[in-house]
């Protein structure tokens, strides 16, 4: 009796941190195999002589998109001829900061750093730098409290930007508009400056502004969006800035009847985002994306002009590109292989190079 | 053939002591030294020192297990307490714009009042050891969001009534995980002076003693006139102590008040006092067993990583070690092991 009952807790318990570490509902895709496409300069210093040893300090390898991006930033680090060491602090925050640590000591010429919290990393970021070693850091805004870093990011307001003038041009001005979007997250506020300017601009009255971040953004929204909807069913469009809100507004749509008159301008792109956005009576009409892959591989291209001395700015944002899914449509795309074969531009082959590095294209 | 027999078995006999007593050690070694042959940077001494001070917290809360085992239980808030602690730092510094040593002082208090909290439930209301703690672990891991809103607590954020957060980590504080003596870190000093002192108070002093009896046999300790309540008790006021030191650590390394910070704890920490039964044969928690589990943890996670291992492949090594070990200590070993907790 004794001993099952202690059984039934910690099959319990183990129940319970299964469930709070599962969420998140993107298909994950198959690591994607580069194409490289040859240098046409020799190599600089340090490159001329080996293999230059560099390290990899991530917050957490887990998941569709980091997966995606680890594999990109992999395949161009061959490419280079990069040694690479990779630490996965596995999102614990602790361990990447020791991870760096570990990095700085090892020797290594130059150190990426792949997410986490700005406080936390900034006290190694530094240590680095004035140790000589060359610091190119991704989406942590490292900005004021390591400035002599590299800081790169993908670029929220070109996302905005691209999917918003699509907006203009489908809606036109003077109309209705809804919003669903979360503040105090930071990407999520870079893309909220560039609605409050589109808007303005297109004279938009906004009837709602709804949504909160919990662990199941997609159906926790399709509520809020609900009894926006049902207060509002007049809207021409609505803006969710985040595939997740989109998916929760849709579904919210389709609830209401409401997808024939209604269009949905999202954010970001995924094998699942384009399932919905194809079928035929979708509301979803356009997003703008950026390939984690691309994104990976760009991230290290800037490690190597830092360590050529040829980067020449602390700052470099990587643009995203417009999908619309007429385009899907028109080019029967299913999935995110078929839809780098026809939108190269997600490839960011000629962002952040030079004539000696072989870029690598994931298609 | 008759003549024989004895031997054979005798040979085995021995085989099969000097792996109860050695095997863990030997694994433990041996994995060392493939690493320190094979991987360049985990000969170098930055590395090593930087797994020891990435083993301390877990450690630290391990010990903290090892007590509440050493009286027949187990004590599963410990990793919420460390949590709570991280939160508690960085709203006395941060929001209340307080020093680091009153930072230090609330933390320690709260995981002594959490620990005596766990001991009233135990002891007083007399709910299992089990069931108590893991109560508390939820309570903690909810209570300590509340203040802040379930808000990660950084410098410069926006409070409640719309004004900005004053105060930051003190740098005192900060080097509390970045500080060294020579080329050690002072969490690794922490954690082999809280495993110096938790060995000889379990093994050289009358208390220690008495926790193993209450633990072994409480109705035989409560007729030898041992008063097994106020042990028990005692055992989950260290263990919440214990375990909000390593929060402390934890704060001084994340430099935020992250809501995410020892979650991973729990399970890393129960594991290593586990592992740590089996060193030396003792079959009973104990504190440099457990000191040698979360070092053999560190190698193997450090190791791993440098070799280049994804993060799953870890998992599963560590899950095999722990068998290892449980196997020496369940398996092999002839003494009656009895640590595993009563609900």
């Amino acid at each position: 009796m004794r001993g099952k009952n202690a059984l039934t807790v910690i099959v319990g318990i183990s129940a319970l941190l299964l469930a709070a570490c599962s969420q998140g509902g993107t298909t994950s895709s198959a690591a994607d195999a580069g194409t490289t496409e040859a240098a046409t300069a020799t190599m600089p210093a340090p490159f001329d002589a080996g293999p230059v040893k560099i390290a990899l300090v991530q917050n957490s390898g887990a998941g569709d998109y980091f997966q995606q991006w680890t594999n990109g930033a992999n395949l161009q680090a061959k490419a280079i001829g990069f040694d690479m060491q990779t630490y996965d602090a596995q999102a614990d925050n602790a361990k990447q900061a020791t991870d760096m640590e570990t990095a700085i000591g090892s020797g290594v010429k130059g150190i990426i750093v792949d997410h986490g919290n700005a406080d936390t990393m900034c006290p190694g970021i530094n240590k680095a730098v004035a140790a000589g070693i060359a610091v190119v850091v991704y989406d942590v805004d490292i900005r004021k409290c390591a400035p002599t870093a590299v800081f790169t990011s993908q670029s929220d307001e070109s996302l905005a930007s691209l999917v918003l003038a699509q907006a203009a041009t489908d809606l036109g001005k003077d109309k209705t508009v809804g919003y669903v979007n979360v503040l105090g997250i930071a990407p999520l506020d870079r893309r909220h400056v560039i609605w409050e300017q589109v808007k303005k601009d297109n004279n938009w009255t906004e009837k709602f502004f709804v949504g909160k971040f919990t662990n199941s953004v997609a159906t926790d929204n399709a509520q809020l969006a609900d009894a926006a909807l049902k207060k509002n069913p007049g809207v021409a469009g609505i803006f969710a800035p985040y595939d997740e809100l989109a998916k929760g507004t849709i579904s919210a749509i389709y609830q209401n009847n409401l997808q024939a008159k209604v269009k949905v301008y999202g954010i970001d792109i995924s094998n699942a985002d384009i399932e919905i956005m194809t079928k035929a009576d979708s509301p979803w009409t356009a997003t703008a994306g950026t390939d984690p892959n691309a994104i990976g591989a760009g991230v290290v291209r800037a490690m190597a002009l830092q360590l050529a001395g040829q980067l020449n700015k602390t700052e470099v944002s990587f643009p995203g590109v417009l999908i619309t899914a007429q385009f899907l449509k028109d080019n029967a795309i299913k999935n995110m292989t078929d839809l780098r074969a026809k939108l190269p531009e997600l490839n960011l082959t000629k962002e952040v190079t030079a004539d000696w590095i072989p870029t690598v294209a994931f298609n | 053939m008759n003549m024989e027999t004895p031997a054979v078995t005798r040979i085995q006999f021995n085989v099969r002591d000097l792996l109860v007593k050695y095997g863990f050690i030997a694994v433990t070694l041996i994995l060392f030294l493939l690493f320190f042959t094979t991987q360049d940077t985990f000969r170098l001494s930055t590395t090593f020192f930087s797994m020891l001070k990435f083993t301390s917290v877990v450690a630290i809360t391990g010990l903290g297990i090892t007590l509440s085992m050493a009286v027949g239980g187990l004590d599963l808030s410990v990793g919420a307490v460390a949590g709570m602690s991280v939160t508690l730092s960085a709203m006395t510094m941060v929001i209340y714009n307080q020093t680091g040593i009153v930072a230090v002082g609330i933390v320690l208090l709260a995981g002594a009042v959490i620990g005596a909290v766990n001991a009233f439930l135990i002891v007083v209301l007399k709910i299992p050891d089990l069931l108590a703690t893991l109560a508390s672990m939820f309570t903690v891991m909810g209570l300590k969001l509340v203040p802040v809103n379930g808000q990660s607590v950084s410098s410069g954020m926006i409070l409640r009534d719309g004004s900005t957060a004053r105060g930051k980590f003190t740098d005192a504080f900060l080097k509390m995980d970045t500080g060294k003596v020579g080329p050690i870190p002072y969490p690794v000093i922490l954690f082999f002076v809280l495993t110096l002192i938790t060995w000889f108070f379990l093994t050289r002093t009358k208390w220690g003693r008495a926790m193993y009896a209450v633990g072994s046999n409480p109705e035989a300790a409560r007729l030898a006139g041992v008063r097994v309540k106020r042990y028990r008790a005692l055992a989950y006021i260290l263990s919440g102590i214990l375990a909000s030191i390593s929060g402390l650590i934890l704060a001084s390394r994340i430099g935020q008040g992250d809501i995410s910070a020892g979650n991973s704890l729990l399970l890393d920490s129960v594991a290593v006092a586990l592992v740590g039964t089996s060193v030396l044969g003792l079959g009973r928690p104990n504190a440099w067993g457990t000191a040698l589990g979360a070092f053999l943890m560190g190698v193997v996670i450090t190791g791993l990583t440098i070799a280049g291992f994804p993060y799953y492949g870890q998992d599963v090594v560590k899950g095999l070690v722990l068998l290892l070990a449980l196997i020496f200590s369940f398996t092999l070993s002839r003494k009656k092991s009895r640590f595993v907790p009563a609900v």
